[in-house]
């Protein structure tokens, strides 16, 4: 798979071209930013790359899930209570982890391949909380009120556990990339366009949309499991309906369908939640005597901009970041060819 | 046990559920918006309730006239800046918006009313009648007058007059309706405004019988998606059953497992209607 000749072929296109520096970029870049804090940031760019992007497999097929934060959860607590309870090793509790999202995933895929779009939606949805209560109820078994400490994933260092996850971050993606490439892929995005058309042209749509069910929960686990190992600590917030909108919107603002999408959007999204607070002492102290009722204006003032600020992106740009980049693209290549001719 | 005190709670709050659930079910119905930002408008009512009787004195039950008309002023501004802008783009763009008007609805009500909770007073506090066993409060059963004569009226206008037709006509197709002379953008906007005033009226309903912060609108949205697929889509009176169902449904789980039931039972109710008639209970289509 990896010849020469593949590598070369890959250098050739722009695409492979653009895929390859980002890996080297993801490889280099701990490198040279050695702060803890900013290598912490980047490892949650990486596991939530994994989410989301299993979550936008499974909205490629048409089925857009709002409790995905379920599977992050069952394989979060999956791989830490085997560690503890089994003593598995992590880095086979991981895989156990996402084998049973997977599972689980393709019994709820079952009900689900039925069902229309925002019935699907409040199904996943409502799965996610059926999920979180079961989990407080059996507390005796899954210690999840009270959340407990996790144990390390092979090294507890940042800096090896960092490259761990891209490792397991790139390999995901080339997974879904091919996924997506393959005819099971142009099988979700018919069944995506129109799911009536899709079985006339002879598509099993059941099956396809099961299939990706399994595969995205399968993915899904697997990042609950790392980001369960990562924070080295499991509650059930896990669960909250929070976790299950974060891939929606990193899948939306970085390209709906596309495979840069989710990792575009998780690198926006994640720097957004942890670099924007640190306005918040400027917003005190330029606006709090404007709004009297509160004693810290903060993050509300904060938090109301970036609504305003997402919801502007996505009027503007309705197929995200990524269909920018496109555009961008194909202007500076129009523009070589212009050049070229003169 | 489930006694009828349990079931009483569970149509109270199903009548809340209900005035949420038709205005979602409207707003779905007509221009096939998902607006996960419909509690919103609900938590907007309570507090323009709580504004207008702290600052007027005006009796709690007046106000839910004000609270009507100001969300639905309200609603014509969400309409026309942000979602008119993503109808026709993936259905995930518009949850997508929603999300951003979470954020905004739930912090401009942080800076203006603050965190803490707020509740109305009414001025039947603590009256009630007594009907065998159980006690039913005059709050309760002006809410519950409240919510049959604004359904009584909602009916009426979508059934007997113009613009009703227009909407239904909307509704069915579009297009076609376009061609027949509608101008659809202009049903979109009164839909819209019509779901955001039952959310208002709503939320100052609510606000008599539940204390309410500004983070309260996020969950009666997603009971309220529940509800209108569990009655079926578009369907006014799968709305009303549905909701009420709802309501009787949490509760009763509340009072028989404990709290942290409410939610779960409820979803798991959905979930097993849908694998029975995957349409609903009374859908015909489904979208």
């Amino acid at each position: 798979m990896f010849t020469k000749e593949n590598f070369l072929k890959l250098v050739q296109t722009t695409k492979g071209r653009i895929a390859l520096v980002a890996i080297a970029v993801s490889l280099v870049i701990p490198l040279v930013l050695s702060d803890n804090y900013m290598l912490q940031i980047l490892t949650l760019i990486v596991i939530f790359t994994i989410y989301a992007s299993s979550w936008n497999l499974l909205a490629s097929s048409g089925q857009g899930s709002l409790g995905h934060a379920a599977f992050l959860g069952i394989g979060g607590f999956t791989s830490s209570l085997l560690a503890i309870n089994l003593g598995i090793p992590p880095i086979i509790g991981i895989f156990i982890a996402a084998a049973l999202s997977a599972a689980i995933g393709f019994l709820i895929g079952i009900t689900c391949v039925r069902l229309k779009a925002w019935f699907l939606a409040m199904v996943t949805f409502g799965f996610s909380i059926i999920a979180g209560t079961l989990f407080s109820e059996f507390d005796d078994v899954t210690h999840a009120i009270l959340g407990f400490r996790t144990p390390p994933l092979l090294f507890s260092q940042r800096l090896p556990f960092y490259y761990f996850a891209v490792l397991i971050s790139i390999a995901s993606v080339a997974i879904i990339y091919l996924i997506m490439k393959s005819k099971m892929g142009l099988a979700f995005r018919a069944i995506h366009q129109n799911t009536a058309e899709a079985s006339m042209i002879g598509i099993n749509t059941a099956k396809y949309k099961l299939y990706a069910f399994v595969l995205s929960t399968f993915f899904a686990g697997l990042s609950g499991a790392i980001y369960a190992h990562f924070q080295r600590y499991i509650q059930i917030s896990i669960f909250a309906a929070d976790n299950s909108f974060k891939p929606l919107m990193m899948s939306v603002i970085g390209g709906l369908g596309t495979i840069e999408g989710p990792i575009i959007g998780s690198v926006v999204m994640v720097f957004i939640d942890h670099f924007l607070v640190n306005i918040d002492p400027f917003l005190n102290s330029a606006l709090s005597p404007l709004f009297p009722a509160v004693s810290n204006v903060g993050p509300a003032i904060r938090l109301v901009g970036l609504g305003i600020f997402l919801v502007i992106v996505v009027i503007l740009l309705p197929k995200g970041i990524s269909s920018l980049l496109h555009k961008m693209y194909r202007y500076i290549r129009t523009e070589q060819t212009k050049s070229e001719k003169q | 046990m489930i006694d009828a005190t349990t079931l009483i709670w569970g149509v109270a709050i199903g009548c809340i559920y209900v005035l949420l659930a038709t205005g979602l079910n409207l707003i779905f119905g007509v221009m096939k918006l998902v607006n996960f930002a419909h509690g919103e408008l609900l938590m907007v009512g309570a507090y323009v309730s709580y504004s207008v009787t702290t600052a007027f004195g005006l009796d709690v039950y007046l106000s839910v006239f004000v609270s009507m008309g100001v969300v639905a002023v309200v609603g014509l501004a969400v309409e026309r800046f942000a979602f008119r802008r993503v109808l026709g783009a993936d259905k995930l763009n518009e949850i997508f918006v929603s999300l951003g008007l979470i954020l905004i609805f739930d912090n401009v009500a942080v800076l203006i009313w603050g965190e803490n909770s707020k509740w109305l007073t009414s001025p039947f506090e603590g009256m009630s009648v007594q009907l065998g066993e159980v006690f039913l409060s005059y709050d309760m059963l002006i809410a519950f007058a409240f919510v049959v004569a604004i359904l009584v009226g909602l009916i009426v206008l979508i059934k007997k007059t113009k613009i009703g037709m227009a909407m239904r006509a909307t509704s069915q197709k579009s297009q076609a309706a376009k061609l027949m002379g509608i101008n659809i953008e202009h049903v979109y906007i009164f839909t819209f405004m019509l779901g955001a005033a039952l959310a208002g009226a709503a939320g100052s309903l609510y606000g008599v019988i539940f204390p309410f912060n500004p983070y309260i609108g996020a969950l009666p949205t997603i009971k309220t998606f529940a509800i209108i697929i569990l009655g079926g889509l578009g369907s006014i009176p799968g709305a009303i059953i549905g909701g009420l169902l709802y309501g009787i449904a949490e509760q009763s789980a509340v009072a028989v497992l404990s709290g942290i039931w409410g939610d779960a039972v409820a979803f798991s109710l959905l979930i097993i209607v849908l694998i029975v008639r995957p349409k609903g209970l009374f859908g015909e289509r489904g979208d």
